[in-house]
């Protein structure tokens, strides 16, 4: 019989104590399981966010934090200059802001939503049409500002396409005395960064311009987004888009990950970092105590083994088995546990006010099941070093004698 | 002592165990001799010694002071895994307690040092069979130790000691643990297994089992008085 096989037959003669253990081990690794996926989570999630959006890397002024730059001024120069880079595919102007929107006639019913000025008529990735038409590429004069509204708004206000529909910007987030901007909604769309509180709604920048009330704005933008041509890459087009305007700031989406994952996310990769020492520590004590007690159970039968010639890595092998066992199924046992968990705690996480919806806690990667596997299988290894030793190094005669006696 | 060449030979062995109320010597200078095929029993009162010569004729433990020889080789040379090669291919040990696994069969229990001494399975199969016949438990090959009674037990223990063809099988008070009768059916198959020519040494209190050997040897006070 292999030492797989005697330590299995072990554990089942045990039942209580194996089930103990395996329970143990399952509750730990479901939280070790959900710390590892929350040290990536939010930069996996982040990174992803980024990616949909169809833009690999971001142009902002050079004033202000990476989150809110100050306006680029002449952006649509700085947009054609960028066109024509050989290694850029696309570019978009982009700006933002806040707004009231209300249907004519209930003013009292007004929604805050953040208004988004684009130069393009639709932005496959931050945002998605489901219903009606994307903004069009111009609009004659007299006629309403074209607006693309998101299902949320759509169905607060009871609009579609087609619906009248007023903005009111609030400039600084305050109340505000611009007149409202009369508008028509063109499309219903899903916005990809759209928190769960919040409402969205799109526009042309000659729209955004005057639901500002100074459509000689029309030329601002708060941020260039540029897609690199394939084959070249998003570093190589943000080198030359640097070397071409170094008095703005050019960040491919990985350097925006990277800012965060120095900055924002540092906070959750030491919290997880804590928790999951604390829930290996925890792991490496339950199997370290269950398996010197089942050693000290069997001193006898490890010494009877050893008068007949078993030698110690024998036992030691057995110790080791019997430890990767428990520590093994009650790895396996803690994923699907730990996936419910996270689900949980990723839906309470994500309650947090003004997070994008689609921006998660807990995001799987096959490296995070290696990891884990790792990480409790070294904890396993580690546990049974003292048993293997205990059961090893036994003195044999002074064993048989002590058993016999007792 | 016969005039054949020993299977194991002690000279001048000691036994110190250091106490925290002082050093307790539980063997003096004892000299034996154990020869093929031979039969011993030793006797004595508890705690003179007799335990402890049997551990280090099975070489699970080592002497203080003294000299033993296994078959010729000087174990005191020997490494650990060399000693637990000698007890796993040469050696056989029943236990007062059985100790059995209690989570193995009767058959695997037979089977295991088997294994461990790297036999084929059909040569396990084989042997393993021809041992149960030979203690008689054909009918209990399935059962776990704590299905079979103390009689049982012990004969599952002899039968796993005898797995790998032992030239010296060593028994410390085989009857101990179980009823005269039964005690009965142990000596007659140590019998057995002596008429098979496996040399036997079978510490006991027992004077029915002890009364079976061939050399008697008497114990006091970690010394032999008689034999």
């Amino acid at each position: 019989m292999t030492a797989w096989g005697l330590a299995w037959r072990t554990l089942v003669h045990n039942p209580a104590r194996a089930c103990l253990a395996i329970g143990g081990v399952a509750v730990i690794g479901a939280l070790l399981f959900d710390m590892l996926l929350l040290s990536r989570g939010l930069l996996v999630s982040f990174r992803d966010l980024l990616d949909t959006a169809g833009y690999d890397v971001r142009v902002v002024a050079n004033e202000g934090s990476p989150i809110h730059r100050a306006p680029l001024d002449g952006a649509p120069a700085l947009a054609d200059a960028i066109r024509r880079l050989p290694g850029v595919e696309r570019v978009a102007l982009l700006r933002t802001g806040n707004a009231m929107a209300m249907t004519p006639g209930h003013e009292n019913t007004a929604a805050g939503v953040t208004l988004i000025g684009s130069t393009e008529s639709a932005m496959s990735g931050a945002w998605d049409i489901v219903k009606g038409e994307p903004l069009p590429a111009t609009v004659a004069a007299g006629q309403p500002t074209p607006l693309i509204v998101s299902t949320k708004l759509a169905e607060l206000l009871g609009v579609g396409p087609g619906s009248p529909l007023r903005l009111r910007v609030s400039l600084g987030g305050g109340a505000s005395a611009l007149p409202a901007l009369d508008c028509r909604v063109a499309g219903v769309g899903t916005f990809q960064f759209e928190a769960e509180d919040f409402y969205t709604v799109a526009t042309t920048m000659a729209g955004f311009a005057a639901a500002q009330g100074a459509p000689e704005s029309e030329g601002d933008a708060d941020l260039v987004l540029v897609a690199s041509a394939p084959g070249v890459g998003p570093e190589a087009a943000a080198r030359a888009i640097a070397a071409l305007r170094p008095d703005v700031r050019v960040y491919s989406n990985a350097q925006v990950v990277e800012q965060f994952n120095a900055r924002a996310f540092t906070y959750f990769r030491q919290i997880s970092v804590v928790l999951s020492s604390m829930t290996l520590v925890f792991a490496f004590l339950l199997v370290a105590t269950l398996l010197t007690m089942s050693v000290n159970q069997r001193l006898g039968e490890v010494a009877a083994l050893r008068a007949l010639g078993f030698p110690r890595r024998r036992i030691a092998a057995n110790l080791l088995c019997e430890s990767a066992l428990l520590v093994g199924v009650g790895g396996a046992a803690a994923l699907p546990l730990g996936g419910a968990l996270a689900v949980v705690l990723d839906r309470i996480l994500r309650g947090m006010p003004g997070l994008p919806e689609r921006l998660h806690f807990f995001v799987f990667e096959p490296r995070t099941m290696v990891l884990h596997a790792a990480l409790l299988a070294a904890t396993g290894f580690l546990a049974a070093l003292y048993p293997v030793w205990l059961a090893a190094r036994l003195p044999i005669a002074a064993t048989l004698r002590r058993e016999i006696v007792s | 002592m016969t005039g054949t060449a020993p299977i194991v030979e002690g000279r001048d062995l000691t036994r110190v165990f250091p106490m925290p109320a002082g050093a307790v010597t539980a063997l003096g200078h004892v000299s034996i001799r154990i020869a093929a095929g031979e039969h011993v029993a030793i006797t004595g009162p508890s705690g003179c010694g007799k335990s402890t010569l049997l551990h280090l004729l099975g070489c699970v433990d080592r002497p203080t002071g003294g000299s033993l020889f296994f078959e010729g080789r000087d174990t005191g040379a020997l490494s650990e895994s060399d000693r637990s090669r000698i007890r796993l291919n040469r050696i056989g040990f029943v236990f007062q307690r059985f100790f059995l696994l209690p989570m193995l069969t009767a058959w695997e229990n037979v089977e295991l040092p088997q294994a461990e001494a790297g036999a084929s399975k059909s040569d396990r199969r084989a042997r393993t069979r021809e041992l149960l016949e030979y203690v008689g438990l054909t009918g209990r090959i399935d059962h776990r130790p704590s299905q079979l009674s103390g009689g049982e037990m012990q004969r599952v223990a002899i039968a796993r000691a005898l797995a790998n063809r032992p030239a010296l099988l060593l028994a410390d008070e085989p009857t101990g643990e179980l009823d005269e009768a039964t005690g009965e059916q142990i000596a007659d198959l140590f019998d057995r297994v002596h008429a098979d020519g496996t040399a036997i040494v079978v510490v006991t209190h027992n004077p029915v089992v002890a009364a079976r050997a061939g050399r008697r040897l008497a114990m006091k006070s970690g010394m032999v008085v008689a034999g």
